[in-house]
């Protein structure tokens, strides 16, 4: 039987994955990928929580699975926004790297 | 006439520029700008006869997420004021937008720069409203992404698209971290109302650690769109490659929305008594960093764009110590008074600077070097702005930082205290280097004829006049706008922050 600690878990190993790529890698589309893991991971156990605490009815609470479709709705926004700006930058500068950008420092 | 038409026409007036931009404006796009200020100008006159009560129904309506409450309209004006001026910039700033975009005509892709703002100020005025963490999400996203595009606007500049992915990814790696604290509030409550949260907060037996964990994952997404220390990284990098009129509006509207959300947020949060002094705790630490983090980072810096970021850091810390201070009723009228202060001055600012680096190609301090004998006005507009950021007294930031320090001395909050002071003394000192450069150096502009006066057109001198006066008044006589800050923030802004009994504040 999957119990709500086993989807919390796996919910909370992605999210830990997402931040550590964030962190560590070094290409921009990857660290993008990575931040769309985050967002899944708050998804994931969103739905589960919906899920597993019932309301009084017996139904699944539906707050969060609206919550839910607003986020993949804003992640798409994002990834639009974001791979147009990575483009742009790609076209100035060849590179997605983001050793390669650090025109402006302290 | 209930407040959500106000966004509403904000939204329809920022979708009809761009309509207007594509099928009518073939040249000249200036005059975008200007209706969107007449636009923006008439929804903030509206804002002072609309019908603030709530629906006392039983049927829930969209009450639930939507709050009309005094702090909402205090911060809907604020929004407005600032996009209204964030516009004026953005007509002196058209010419650099030109040159570093690329378009087919002339005056082609320019009207999104003066569009977007339009749009942004209603995602700001609705996170001003938003009491449900739905709606808070949304508006909260609605206002990062035009950032986005707007800080990448000029994208023919590296500057500007480099300044654009830093902002991209920090931007939404604190979306994750948002959501995910989302999920967590929602978890332990069924609810994503920010009332019922409490609610169910308010009688909450089990386990603290879900619930500090909850609150540590929005801190630190609310801590970037705030600009906390240690969530600042992308501030001063981000200033200085965007687009000036874009950083001033990050400066301010950014900043002031985040404000409203971390104080609902964080009233929600003091309902769980477990954790208020672990909160307060956090709130004190985060605040004295961000105090000494954001005033001594400001002292090499030698282009002001870059000088006033860090001074936007710093300014934030000196918010913090109300905020850390909120068990007092007054802590919701000092955060107001200072961010109304906060506002001309960084404003004022960035005005000048924009308009001596349309002169001078540049914005680091040397380029203000003997301004006050190339034009006298300007460089006493600068002076009224830095003395006022630095705190002088007879200025609006002088009783801001007043109001901060009173509530935090009535609460004990020693340490915030003292760490507030030394830091003031710090800001006198980057503060008036600017002056210095103005008043004290030899003329000696790189590019420019020497002793040439600068031209301001009449839309910016109008403003400048207007936001000098409005530091001063602030400054001299602060009683009237205290009075009406009293009626508009205290009630809600005030008891602002918590309900819980005394005795669990820190001592």
């Amino acid at each position: 039987m999957v119990t709500l600690n086993d989807y919390l878990f796996v919910s909370g190993l992605l999210f830990a994955i997402g931040f550590a790529g964030v962190m560590l890698r070094r290409n921009i589309l990857i660290i993008f990928m990575c931040l769309e893991l985050m967002l899944n991971a708050a998804n994931l156990s969103l739905v589960a929580f919906s899920r597993f605490n019932l309301t009084p009815e017996r139904t699944p609470n539906y707050n969060a699975q609206v919550l839910v479709f607003f986020i993949i709705t804003v992640a798409a926004a994002e990834v639009a926004v974001g791979l147009a700006i990575i483009v742009a930058l790609y076209r100035a500068k060849q590179t997605v790297q983001v050793n390669d950008i650090n025109k402006l420092q302290f | 006439m209930s407040p959500i038409y106000l966004e509403a026409a904000v939204v329809v007036l920022g979708v009809f520029l761009l309509a207007l931009e594509m099928f009518v404006v073939q040249g000249e796009k200036k005059i975008l700008a200007w209706l969107g200020i007449a636009g923006l100008g008439i929804v903030l006159a509206a804002s002072f006869f609309v019908d603030q009560t709530a629906p006392t129904g039983a049927v829930p309506s969209y009450h639930a997420f939507y709050s009309t409450d005094s702090l909402a309209m205090f911060f809907k004006r604020f929004a407005l004021v600032t996009t209204i001026i964030v516009l004026v910039m953005s007509v002196d700033y058209l010419g650099v937008v030109r040159k570093f975009t690329p378009g087919a005509t002339a005056h082609g892709g320019l009207g999104e720069f003066l569009a977007l703002p339009v749009l942004t100020c209603a995602g700001l005025m609705w996170m001003a409203s938003a009491v449900d963490f739905v709606m808070i999400f949304v508006s909260l996203e609605l206002v990062t992404i035009s950032f986005y595009v707007l800080v990448s606007y000029t994208r023919r500049n590296a500057a500007s698209l480099e300044a654009g992915v830093k902002y991209l990814i920090l931007g939404a790696l604190s979306t994750g971290f948002f959501v995910y604290g989302i999920t967590w509030v929602f978890g332990l409550t069924g609810q994503t109302n920010l009332e019922q949260v409490s609610a169910v907060f308010a009688a909450y037996q089990g386990s603290t650690a879900p619930l500090l964990f909850a609150f540590v994952l929005l801190v630190i997404a609310l801590g970037f769109k705030i600009a906390a220390v240690p969530f600042q990284i992308w501030v001063p990098d981000v200033y200085q490659g965007a687009p000036t009129p874009v950083a001033a509006f990050l400066s301010v509207g950014s900043k002031a929305a985040g404000f409203v959300v971390f104080i609902r947020v964080l009233r929600t949060f003091f309902h769980a008594t477990a954790i208020a002094h672990k909160i307060d705790l956090l709130l004190v630490a985060v605040a004295a960093c961000t105090l000494v983090y954001g005033n001594l980072a400001a002292l090499p810096q030698n282009n002001l764009k870059r000088l006033l970021a860090y001074s936007s850091i710093a300014h934030a810390g000196y918010l913090l110590i109300a905020v850390a201070s909120s068990a007092d009723p007054a802590s919701g009228g000092a955060i107001a008074f200072y961010l109304a202060a906060y506002l001309p001055m960084t404003l004022l600012s960035f005005l000048v600077m924009i308009v001596v680096a349309n002169y001078s190609a540049g914005d680091d301090i040397a380029d203000f070097n003997g301004l006050s004998k190339r034009s006298p006005f300007l460089a006493f507009a600068m002076l009224i702005a830095m003395v006022s950021l630095a705190g002088l007294p007879f200025t609006a930031g002088f009783f801001g930082k007043f109001l901060v320090f009173t509530v935090a001395i009535a609460q004990h909050q020693t340490l915030l205290v003292i760490l507030g002071i030394i830091t003031v003394a710090c800001g006198f000192y980057y503060y008036l280097r600017v002056v210095k450069a103005m008043y004290f150096e030899p003329d000696t502009t790189p590019s420019g004829q020497p002793g040439g006066q600068i031209p301001v057109g009449l839309l910016t001198r109008v403003t400048i006049a207007v936001l000098i006066a409005a530091i001063l008044v602030l400054g001299i006589y602060p009683k009237p706008a205290l009075g009406l800050l009293g009626s508009a923030a205290p009630q809600e802004a005030a008891g602002v922050l918590r309900s819980v009994s005394p005795q669990v504040v820190l001592r």
